[in-house]
């Protein structure tokens, strides 16, 4: 089964009335020659007035606004996704050392996915990481990445609330754990200082239980399906994915939704608003087959019936909260 | 024997001085206004200045300082002779800064569009990505009738070994100054009128027409009753004046970020009659601070949801967001090459060589020569972040070598200037001295032309020797007449 419906449902809570809230959500999942997303639909409770558009990185972004006031918001996209047999291509053979002759010319196309970034930056630490790596990557690009991913795999623990949404790979280095936003950071910091590039996944994984009913039960990382990872540029095939959290290959599971240098250029939602509450946010990801083949793509055809005026009392602006991709 | 007196004794030093030739001989230019300075009677010019000043302070035509802990608005100190130039030098001038401010337009365009400036290997990309102002989120975003770079300032000096004017920086993002040059018009008619009329001066009052003409073209809804605002800071900006003075003499509505609201991709201004739609917004706030949802969450200056409207094409930015990385100070050495690639033409324009401290070769040069250089963080202006080497002391290029050492990109050096002179009077002593000059002229593109006023406002280093002429730091201005014809 590799048809799957996804439905991905951000809740924030106030404690007291709020207004303006204007949000901007990477939602989506990307429809390529590797995916298809069959139809998408976002929906929010209040109901919002909004915008789209194709960001930098070719990701698809929805802004939406809720002027009046209210207590609590929930944003749901419900996507419909197909994902399609990898092909039987042999993995890339280039190796380190012809991949170095050609660098200076990576180095000018791929810039953005060699910079360091806030999450990412860069530091000497990781270059032990990047010489055993090379050790055992059997000399060539492709078994440094996985080498690399391995590594991060096994050195560093799966342990949630150790880190939070804005946390550098310095705070997982410095206590050896994270959670996968964590490590698919990691593993961007350890091939970029390689000199190879390397960008952001944000996306799904599918259950195993979900994705082939008569396999055996198993554990979702994280305990839910929003997931991220990265993907390293093999220098003859393009793109390929590592996923260091799972320490497996990246197939037909993987839902790629967003890419970008780092977490920062693909915050599935985020956003500000008007009020002195406290917020609390909860995230919800559910996956279940696709049976029916759902057409087209369906935005929210938003309906607001008059807007009452934003209230006249000042409040604060403040920023909503994010969720860390576990 | 010619009579000079303010002028007696002036010495013009080793430096090009625009008003003399040599010690006692005006220029052409300046022989008109040479001779009712000198008729003057001792006393009188110090009673004109008096009164320049006070027109000034009445007006409340005033400017803040940042680094100063004071944080007090200040009196932009106002010089009364003027700087003049004859109409020929001023024409070259004019095309000089056309053809550039053309070349910055489809060079923006062009990074934030096709990227064939990449592809044809004119300026690496990293150079251009790594900018601190290159702003990614506007990478496809199609701006109103191609234009990015509405108004710009664009920084003029006169070198005193050559005579020739070179380009010292593009500000192409929020430049000020220009109201400025209109009260420096308008002051100096008052005060030296008989001078003033004995030459004959292009006027620049129509400035604020012209200005005004171009934002209402860029609106998405058609120029009929299209909805203009400036949108300021606020009032502890330090062009606050000038944000209220130039929405008044364009008519339009000044309005700071909260009275703004987008609903659905749309902006509208807060009125007493409820919301009313927004076309065309002057921003005054800087990218990063204009909206908190697409740039910095905690912008209190800005308006949530304005990068939506923008891109979506519902409401016209000028300048346009993203601006940054073409006046970023280490791009500036390739605008001579966006000149030639994008236009096929020379630079009618000389740049001042520039180090730049991301290239290996150009770092240690920079580091072993600091004392000689001057440095300039590339994404900072109005003086500041910047090092003048000659004139530092030992404890300040040391932190200026640290700082490079930490980031390279972020530094460029160059040798010194020695920019030209013009007489000014300082009240301290009661008599006239040389003091160094920049020049700043304002240039407005409608996406066919570029109109500059001419002239633009002169910027002078007061102190003694100072050869940092930003408002900034201790600057004054002067007035610039461009005449008709050469004097």
């Amino acid at each position: 089964m590799n048809r799957y419906r996804l439905v991905h449902t951000t809740e924030f809570v106030y404690d007291g009335p709020v207004s303006e809230s204007y949000n901007e959500v990477r939602l989506r999942p990307l429809h390529d020659e590797r995916q298809s997303c069959l139809s998408f639909r976002l929906t929010t409770n209040p109901g919002s007035r909004g915008t789209a558009y194709r960001d930098a990185h070719g990701n698809w972004v929805h802004q939406f606004n809720v002027l009046p006031e209210h207590q609590r918001l929930k944003v749901e996209a419900e996507s419909v996704v197909l994902a399609h047999e990898a092909s039987d291509a042999p993995a890339d053979p280039t190796t380190l050392a012809e991949f170095d002759s050609r660098s200076h010319q990576l180095d000018e196309e791929y810039f953005d996915f060699m910079a360091p970034t806030g999450y990412v930056p860069h530091l000497a630490c990781i270059k032990e990481i990047v010489e055993v790596a090379e050790r055992a990557s059997g000399g060539t690009v492709a078994g440094f990445a996985q080498a690399a991913a391995d590594l991060i795999h096994q050195r560093f623990r799966y342990v949630k609330g150790a880190t939070h949404v804005h946390s550098s790979i310095e705070d997982s280095l410095s206590i050896g754990a994270g959670v996968c936003q964590d490590f698919a950071h990691l593993l961007l910091g350890v091939v970029r200082m390689r000199g190879i590039p390397g960008r952001y996944v944000s996306g799904y994984l599918v259950p195993g239980s979900t994705a082939a009913p008569d396999a055996k039960q198993e554990d979702v990382i994280g305990g839910q399906a929003s997931h991220a990872w990265a993907e390293v540029l093999m220098p003859n095939t393009g793109w390929m994915g590592f996923d260091p959290t799972l320490g497996k290959p990246v197939g037909l599971r993987h839902v790629r939704i967003a890419y970008g240098r780092d977490y920062g250029d693909v915050a599935p939602v985020r956003g500000v608003y008007k009020g002195h509450a406290g917020q609390s946010l909860s995230v919800d990801v559910r996956v279940r087959p696709a049976i029916d083949d759902a057409g087209c793509e369906q935005l929210n055809k938003i309906t607001v019936g008059n807007v009452p005026p934003p209230s006249v009392l000042e409040r604060p602006q403040q920023p909503a909260q994010q969720q860390q991709q576990q | 024997m010619v009579k000079s007196g303010l002028f007696e004794g002036y010495d013009t030093g080793s430096f090009y001085d625009e008003m003399f030739s040599a010690p006692g001989q005006p220029r052409p230019h300046y022989a008109k206004l040479f001779q009712k300075l000198a008729a003057m009677a001792p006393g009188q010019f110090e009673e004109r200045r008096r009164l320049a000043d006070l027109s000034f302070l009445i007006q409340g035509i005033t400017f803040t300082v940042y680094s100063d802990g004071r944080g007090t608005e200040r009196l932009f100190p106002f010089d009364l002779i003027p700087r003049i130039l004859p109409q020929s030098e001023w024409e070259r001038i004019d095309r000089g800064l056309s053809q550039r401010v053309v070349a910055l337009n489809l060079f923006l365009q062009d990074v934030y569009g096709k990227q064939s400036i990449f592809k044809d290997r004119q300026i690496p990309r990293w150079l251009v990505y790594s900018c601190p102002n290159f702003r990614r989120e506007v990478i496809g975003v199609e701006v109103s009738r191609g234009i990015y770079t509405h108004i710009c300032g664009i920084d003029l000096v006169r070198d005193s070994k050559s005579g020739d004017f070179y380009v010292l920086e593009d500000n192409v993002r929020t430049p000020s100054g220009i109201s400025y040059v209109l009260e420096n018009r308008l002051v100096m008619t008052r005060t030296l009128p008989d001078a003033f009329q004995a030459c004959e001066v292009l006027p620049v009052n129509h400035y604020p027409a012209e200005l005004a003409r171009i934002l209402r073209s860029l609106s998405p809804r058609g120029e009929d009753g299209a909805q203009i605002v400036l949108l300021t800071p606020g009032i502890h900006n330090s062009a606050y004046f000038e944000h209220s003075f130039l929405a008044q003499q364009m008519g339009i509505q000044l309005v700071e970020g909260r009275d703004l609201i987008v609903d659905g991709g749309i902006v509208y201004t807060k009125t007493i009659r409820g919301l009313k739609r927004v076309d065309v917004i002057y921003r005054r706030v800087d990218d990063e601070f204009l909206d908190p949802l697409t740039f910095r969450a905690d912008s209190i200056l800005g308006v949530p949801g304005l990068m939506g409207a923008y891109r979506a094409g519902n409401v016209a930015l000028a300048n346009a967001v993203g601006n940054g990385v073409a006046d970023d100070k280490a791009i500036y050495s390739f605008v001579p090459t966006f000149i030639r690639y994008y236009l096929g033409e020379e630079p009618i324009l000389k740049t001042v060589p520039t180090y730049l401290c991301a290239n290996p070769g150009d770092l240690s040069y920079v580091l072993e020569h600091l004392a000689e250089l001057v440095v300039k963080a590339v994404g900072e202006s109005g003086g500041y972040g910047m090092l003048m080497g000659p004139a530092a002391d030992r404890a300040k290029i040391e932190e200026f070598r640290e700082r490079i050492r930490a980031n390279p990109r972020n530094y460029i050096a160059q040798h010194v200037v020695p920019l030209s002179r013009v007489p000014s009077y300082d009240p301290s002593t009661g008599s006239v001295a040389g003091r160094h000059v920049d020049l700043r002229p304002y240039c407005l593109y409608d996406g066919e032309k570029v109109t500059i006023v001419p002239g633009g406002l002169t910027r002078v280093a007061l102190q003694h020797d100072s050869m940092v002429v930003n408002s900034s730091q201790g600057g004054g201005s002067k007035d610039t007449w461009v005449l008709r014809g050469e004097g």
